[in-house]
């Protein structure tokens, strides 16, 4: 096995790992935990038997195996990259609704307050 | 004159409203408060998550002056634009004639407020936007000032004098129907922006700007105006 074989096989069974934790934990929903095994099986395959991306490759006509498992990488980071800085914007409108609901409401509260007091 | 401001202010005070958003504004807030209760006016203030004492002095302003003073507290920094729609939809409960906008900071003379109220008052118009003298203003607050009006003419198709300007005042109609979305600095285009959309009437006030170290530390400068032109190009993709 070569070098390059063996760090492929081990990222891909640490990701499996704190995926399965982080999921058993409550912190991952079941179709990210789908997700993530798939690219993390397929690390784990492609690292072993390197000869199957050739077979993809054939399929969509890039020329080598490597080529196509960088070109599919890549496009897939960008992917996860815009998903989370869409989810972050939101959170981050979500934050700001809640902090002026809350001192809004917060004002009404301590005013019929205020209102019992002699 | 004086006294002809004075009967305006007894007659219209009680509808004027301030709103004023407050970031760490211990140093000044409580002069530029006292500066504006003597008037009749009421006043809203956010204190936008401060880490100093700003809700403190506030506070005891309010309890001195409950009948004027409403503090509203955000419990995180969450920036001008969301300060400045809080103060909105708190004055909007009392549905008052006039909501103006008053930087916390003491670079707006309280004396430019009533021209500023009166085109409202008499329904010349929908919104009044103070417009600091650019030649009055130091240059790299005024490179900031002048890239930021372009880039709204840009935007949003409008030219104001002054697309940064802290002191605003909205009609009634005006600050319910303006919808705001900017939670930072880039709220001060936006509301240009939204003038144009909701086809409101705009008129433009000279005003005089107060400029202290203090002040020149705040507000629309190069680097805020370079992050507000990242926000704008990135609200064309949203």
């Amino acid at each position: 096995m070569l070098i390059y074989q063996l760090i492929g096989c081990v990222i891909g069974i640490i990701g499996l790992v704190i995926s399965l934790l982080r999921f058993r934990d409550g912190k991952m929903s079941l179709n990210m935990l789908l997700v993530w095994t798939v690219i993390w099986v397929l690390l784990i395959v492609f690292s072993v038997y390197p000869t199957t991306t050739s077979l993809l490759s054939n399929i969509t006509g890039i020329g080598r195996g490597l080529d196509i498992i960088l070109i599919f990488g890549l496009i897939g980071c960008f992917y996860l990259i815009f998903k989370i800085y869409g989810m972050i914007e939101t959170i981050e409108e979500e934050i700001t609704l809640l902090t002026r609901e809350i001192a809004l409401n917060k004002k009404d509260n301590s005013g019929e307050k205020s209102d019992d007091e002699p | 004159m004086n006294s002809e401001n004075g009967l305006f202010l007894e007659k219209y005070g009680k509808e004027i409203f301030i709103v004023m958003p407050a970031f760490n504004e211990a140093q000044t807030i409580e002069k530029v408060m006292g500066e504006l209760i003597p008037k009749g006016l009421q006043l809203v203030v956010v204190d936008d998550g401060s880490n100093d004492k700003t809700y403190s002095i506030v506070k005891k302003v309010e309890k001195k002056y409950p009948e004027q003073v409403h503090l509203y507290r955000h419990p995180i920094n969450r920036g001008l634009g969301a300060a400045i729609l809080t103060g909105l939809e708190a004055s909007l409960l009392a549905n008052p004639m006039v909501i103006v906008t008053f930087d916390a900071d003491g670079q707006h003379h309280v004396d430019d407020l009533l021209p500023m109220v009166k085109p409202i008052i008499r329904q010349d118009a929908d919104v009044v936007i103070g417009t600091r003298n650019f030649h009055e203003m130091p240059l790299r607050k005024k490179f900031g000032n002048h890239v930021m009006n372009i880039i709204t003419r840009i935007f949003y198709r409008i030219n104001v004098g002054d697309s940064q300007s802290g002191l605003r005042a909205f009609s009634l109609n005006a600050a319910k129907i303006i919808e705001l979305h900017s939670r930072d600095y880039g709220v001060s285009s936006e509301i240009i922006g939204e003038i144009q959309r909701k086809q409101l009437k705009l008129v433009e006030v000279p005003i005089e700007t107060i400029y202290t170290d203090y002040s020149l530390s705040k507000g629309t400068d190069t680097k805020i105006g370079l992050k507000i032109l990242a926000k704008l190009i990135k609200n064309i993709f949203k």
